[in-house]
């Protein structure tokens, strides 16, 4: 499926992202609101830090609901990467990481969340968990354990200030306008999630095994008749999808350079969030990273309105994705999920 | 998302199905196995992290059940968890996932103490006055509830927005509105820590049987009275019949004339009005005031284990709310006398939801070694 495809098939979504972007310009240009100044280039680089362990998640979750099986347990997932991430850090540098360290608990993280992965997708798939109750007892477990570790560790729900990752400076490409400075001397991981994000949605459409992914989730009969183990590429997407969900979490812990473990977590519904941007993206891992970006938006835009001058509370702006979340799920409530998704597949061998 | 809800619903159906087939000695045992299971690996935890377990066994039990107070402690847990749960049960019984409890109780405790505080200088002082702004009160958080409850309902409904992920964006949502509430303009005059104002002292429930501070057996007796209520309107009345058939099969539901639509909002409703009369118990027996709600306890999430653990059924959400009640008193006695984290009790209560997931897991177990026979 080529772009031009994409938008075709999604006129009536993109005109409504067209139509509310427009309304939010001429509200904000009728009350006189200064826009250049709110919409800059440190505020699209900040928006789309927020946005990468977002589209990190939904990416995976996308994954796992194609192949038919609806992973709710990404929430728990970042809460376990991250918490996994920070103590990681915390053990491999004795105390005081530095830059590799950071590296080095991502990918500790990113093992550790493989190894709950396939625990969950065997209770999922050979034992046929219920997909909603056990998606959020993964949260609750979560958000029990992630704490826990942390008082282990530091006998505190909250780490001290551990390191976060620092930007990169692509020489050269980094002097480009506007572009520079937004994908070229950022945090690495921003531009790894676009990259990842442009590969998953290639090798959803365009591989034999993105193929059988969707198929698994659309049709299961017809790829199990075409001799495809139907059980093994879900087990594949759950898999995939709870390590993406542990790397965001991860990721989100790098950039934000300390664990905070009180009230739902520093991961506070990111996982959700991610669930709804892959909705929102139609289950196409491009569509999902735009919608993370509009949600890591919403996150950041209490920096822009601080230096323009407008004074809402904090805790009140906090709020927002979750507002856009809401509008999102009202307006566009309306997706179509693949067809077998929530149902175990029996093979009749 | 219709065809995701049609997909839900099928898969409600499939659960419902098996728990139906499923006998009440059978649910028992998966609901026995489940705590233990999750019991146990939450001690191999506690163990692995190199404290002593049979010390941790023993101060769980003390925090629980040694002595009249840690009692009353868990008798006030238990009364905010079978009445938390029920609001659950109520929703989940109907196929709706009211994840949403948690921030139905923090609006309605939190209406409920506002409303008292706003009404107390209109009615006299004394036995009379205290009566009266119960039950303002009361009224306030069952309605505050419902309202925060039918909203997501009515977005099911009318533009078929998950309820899931709609009621958890709601708890946050509550929680922020309510804490910048409680810290900002309703803060009570001089107060350092982010609360409002107390309800006058002559507004609370006494204290009859157990002479503890923030327990009542009123409010377990309340909550007693909220699972008769329920058990009969789901059980005996058409109300209850329609809710239980559109959650179970929403087909039949349709064709036997049920609007499946109003059912939706009207379960959500009902789900989120005993989730604010939960609310409005914890704010009167427990606190007298309101505070940021990103403190207080989880009942509202807890409250979904309960249920579960209860196949959803209002009389057995009585001892499900009990063993709950016992393990949260446990977790604040472990939390003030030793230093295994409390933590680990949040982490137990994910683990008994998740095996209360898997029903397949114990069946299998039991086949495996000769117990309960039958093949499925």
């Amino acid at each position: 499926m080529s772009l031009a495809d994409y938008a075709g098939e999604n006129r009536i979504r993109i005109a409504g992202i067209v139509a509310v972007v427009g309304v939010i310009v001429f509200t904000a240009a009728a009350m006189d609101l200064p826009i250049i100044d709110i919409v800059t280039v440190g505020f699209v680089e900040r928006s789309l830090q927020a946005a990468t362990p977002i589209a990190l998640t939904a990416i995976g979750g996308l994954y796992a609901e194609k192949s038919g099986v609806f992973n709710i347990g990404v929430e728990g997932f970042m809460i376990f990467g991250a918490a996994t991430a920070a103590t990681m850090m915390w053990i491999i540098s004795g105390g005081s990481p530095g830059q590799s360290d950071i590296w080095l608990a991502i990918l500790a993280s990113v093992l550790i969340s493989l190894a709950f992965s396939i625990v969950f997708a065997i209770l999922l798939i050979r034992y046929e968990a219920d997909q909603i109750v056990a998606g959020l007892a993964l949260w609750f477990i979560g958000l029990g354990f992630g704490p826990f570790m942390a008082v282990l560790v530091w006998d505190s729900r909250n780490s001290p200030s551990l390191e976060s990752i620092n930007d990169l400076t692509v020489p050269v490409l980094a002097d480009i306008p506007v572009l520079g400075p937004i994908f070229f001397d950022t945090s690495p991981l921003v531009l790894f999630t676009a990259v990842l994000a442009v590969a998953a949605w290639k090798f959803l459409n365009d591989t034999r095994y993105g193929y059988w992914i969707q198929a698994a989730g659309e049709n299961p009969e017809a790829l199990d008749t075409a001799g495809i183990s139907v059980t093994r590429v879900r087990y594949a997407a759950v898999i995939f999808s709870g390590v993406m969900a542990g790397l965001g979490g991860a990721v989100l812990l790098a950039q934000a350079g300390s664990f905070t473990g009180t009230g739902e977590t520093m991961v506070s519904g990111r996982g959700w969030i991610g669930i709804v941007a892959y909705l929102f993206g139609n289950y196409n891992p491009l569509g999902a990273g735009v919608a993370a970006l509009v949600f890591g938006g919403l996150d950041m835009l209490q920096i822009q309105l601080q230096t323009v001058g407008i004074n809402v509370p904090n805790r009140l702006v906090n709020l927002f994705p979750y507002v856009g979340v809401i509008v999102v799920l009202t307006v566009w409530g309306s997706t179509r999920t693949p067809s077998a998704v929530g149902e175990p597949y029996e093979s009749e061998e | 998302m219709s065809g995701s809800s049609g997909r839900l619903y099928a898969a409600i159906d499939r659960a419902a199905d098996r728990m139906l087939r499923a006998s009440v000695i059978e649910r028992l045992a998966i609901a026995t196995a489940s705590t233990a299971l999750a019991l146990l690996i939450g001690v191999t935890i506690v163990a692995a992290a190199g404290y002593d377990p049979v010390q941790f066994i023993t101060n769980m039990l003390e925090g629980a059940l040694g002595g009249r107070s840690a009692i009353a402690r868990t008798l006030r847990f238990s009364t905010l968890f079978i009445l938390t749960g029920v609001a659950v049960a109520v929703a989940f019984r109907a196929g709706v996932f009211n994840i949403g409890v948690q921030g139905q109780f923090v609006v309605g405790g939190f209406a409920t103490i506002m409303s008292i505080i706003w009404t107390a200088p209109l009615l006299p002082e004394g036995i009379v006055g205290g009566v009266g702004l119960l039950l303002i009160g009361f009224l306030a958080g069952i309605f505050a509830g419902g309202a925060y409850g039918a909203l997501p309902g009515a977005l099911k409904a009318y533009a078929d927005a998950n309820v899931i992920i709609t009621t958890i964006m709601l708890n946050f949502i509550a929680t922020g509105v309510v804490g910048w509430l409680v810290q900002n303009p309703f803060r009570g005059e001089g107060n350092a820590a982010p609360n409002t104002e107390r309800i006058p002292e002559y507004v609370s429930l006494p204290s009859i049987v157990f002479d503890s501070s923030g327990f009542s057996i009123i409010g377990l007796g309340i909550a007693l009275a909220t699972v008769a209520v329920i058990f009969v309107v789901m059980e005996r009345s058409r109300f209850g019949y329609d809710m239980v058939t559109s959650g179970h099969q929403e087909s039949a539901a349709t064709y036997s004339g049920v609007g499946a639509k109003r059912t939706v909002v009207l379960t959500m409703t009902l789900s989120g009005m005993v989730a604010g009369l939960a609310g409005a118990v914890f704010a009167i027996m427990i606190q007298g005031y309101y505070t940021d709600p990103s403190g207080i306890g989880t009942y509202g999430f807890d409250a979904i284990a309960v249920s579960l653990l209860a196949a959803n059924n209002p009389l057995g959400i009585i001892p499900a709310g009990l063993l709950f009640g016992g393990l949260d008193s446990a977790g604040s006695h472990i939390g003030i006398y030793t230093d295994v984290p409390v933590q680990l009790i949040d982490g137990v209560i994910g683990l008994v939801i998740l095996f209360v997931a898997v029903p397949e897991l114990f069946r299998m177990a039991a086949e495996r070694i000769g117990l309960g026979g039958e093949s499925r």
